[in-house]
């Protein structure tokens, strides 16, 4: 029964070493290449969490955090592309 | 017993994924790489959790609302990171980000930069 | 924007009934009155942009199965194959990479045909699939790929997509 807690620690703590490259990271591509994968190691950790104590509820909290993952990966994806082109269209017009 | 070895060597190569995929993410040299080995994470790092946690579930816990929930889970999962990927790909390029290194071949720049 | 079309409702109504019932698996009859209310109310807001195209198609069993078949066989060997790859690299120091941006050129026509492809590319590690362009009627994906061995984009799709899109194409069109 222990064993799938230790591994629940193992993912948490591969999560807790991506947050370097989210402190460091140069670019705002990197911050959220971080932000979406630290979502899905969560997600792992409350699944093995879920089954080592035999209670369902963390089930639900481990799908909700993969859900809002992507909504906030696709938003912030669409916000850079937007920002960009909007860039470049008013450069051709200056 | 036979069940919980199976169950545990499932969960420790996902584990050995997600460290791939964690050690990418700290040593690649620019964002484009950062997500190519990223991608190591969400494939078989959830794959082997998924696969592992159904089974102990169904077999050892007897509760098959659990094992339907955590197969439901990995394929939300699978089926929504690429797009995810792409989005962030495609908005770092149009933002103006470039690789560090000068890459092999860049038919993208060549065709939209003019 | 497209008109509501009612087969595309009952499709979409099919398909989040039967994920209320997986997620929820409790068999009152509130519940399963309630979930039916519930998606029925998103079926008819969302249909419009979930099916654009034959409504009957997915429940057509050999349409099924050979989807079915083609994500469970085809495609999980292809993956653990990149991932190995991908694994290699980096517990071997980041260092033999060599990344690049080719343009390959693929035979799908229809819109759901190229989303399966390019998300099947997107989902291997190793490539990401980057932009879609039609030009004269063929249609070419931008690819970044992080050991670029070929830049002629006939024989680096063959190298790419070579077994996906075969695979794909008895499903597809």
């Amino acid at each position: 029964m222990t064993d799938l807690l230790i591994f629940a620690i193992f993912y948490a703590l591969l999560a807790f070493i991506c947050l370097y490259r989210l402190i460091k990271g140069p670019t705002a591509a990197d911050r959220m290449i971080v932000g979406d994968n630290v979502d899905i190691l969560i997600c792992c950790a409350m699944i093995l969490f879920s089954l080592f104590s035999g209670r369902g509820v963390y089930l639900d909290i481990a799908l909700i955090c993969g859900l809002f993952g992507i909504i906030d990966t696709i938003a912030v994806g669409r916000y850079l592309d937007k920002k960009g082109r909007f860039h470049n269209v008013d450069s051709d017009h200056r | 017993m036979l069940i919980r070895i199976i169950v545990d060597l499932l969960i420790a190569v996902g584990l050995v994924f997600a460290c791939a995929g964690t050690i990418g993410i700290l040593k690649m040299p620019d964002p484009f790489s950062r997500m190519q080995a990223s991608t190591c994470i969400s494939t078989l790092g959830v794959l082997g959790v998924a696969i592992g946690g159904v089974l102990y579930a169904a077999v050892v816990m007897h509760s098959a609302s659990s094992a339907i929930k955590i197969a439901v889970i990995a394929l939300m999962l699978l089926v929504t990171n690429p797009v995810g990927s792409h989005a962030i790909a495609k908005g770092a390029y149009s933002h103006g980000y470039r690789p560090d290194k000068k890459m092999e071949t860049d038919d993208l720049g060549r065709d939209f930069d003019e | 924007m497209q008109k509501t079309k009612y087969p595309a409702v009952a499709a979409t109504f099919i398909v989040c009934f039967v994920f209320w019932v997986l997620l929820d698996f409790s068999f009152k009859i509130e519940e399963i009155v309630a979930g039916a209310v519930v998606s029925l109310l998103v079926a008819l807001f969302t249909a419009r942009f979930f099916i654009r195209e034959n409504a009957g198609w997915f429940f057509n069993p050999s349409h099924f199965f050979a989807m079915i078949g083609f994500w469970c066989f085809t495609f999980v060997g292809e993956l653990i194959k990149a991932n190995l790859n991908m694994a290699r690299i980096c517990f071997g120091g980041c260092k033999d990479i060599n990344p690049g941006i080719v343009k390959i050129p693929t035979e799908m026509k229809s819109d759901y045909g190229l989303a399966a492809l390019s998300n099947s590319i997107t989902l291997t590690p190793g490539t990401i699939t980057m932009e879609v362009t039609e030009e004269e009627g063929q249609n070419y994906l931008y690819v970044h790929w992080i050991n670029v061995q070929e830049t002629e984009p006939e024989k680096a799709g063959e190298a790419i997509k070579g077994t996906l899109e075969k695979g794909l194409r008895r499903v597809w069109q």
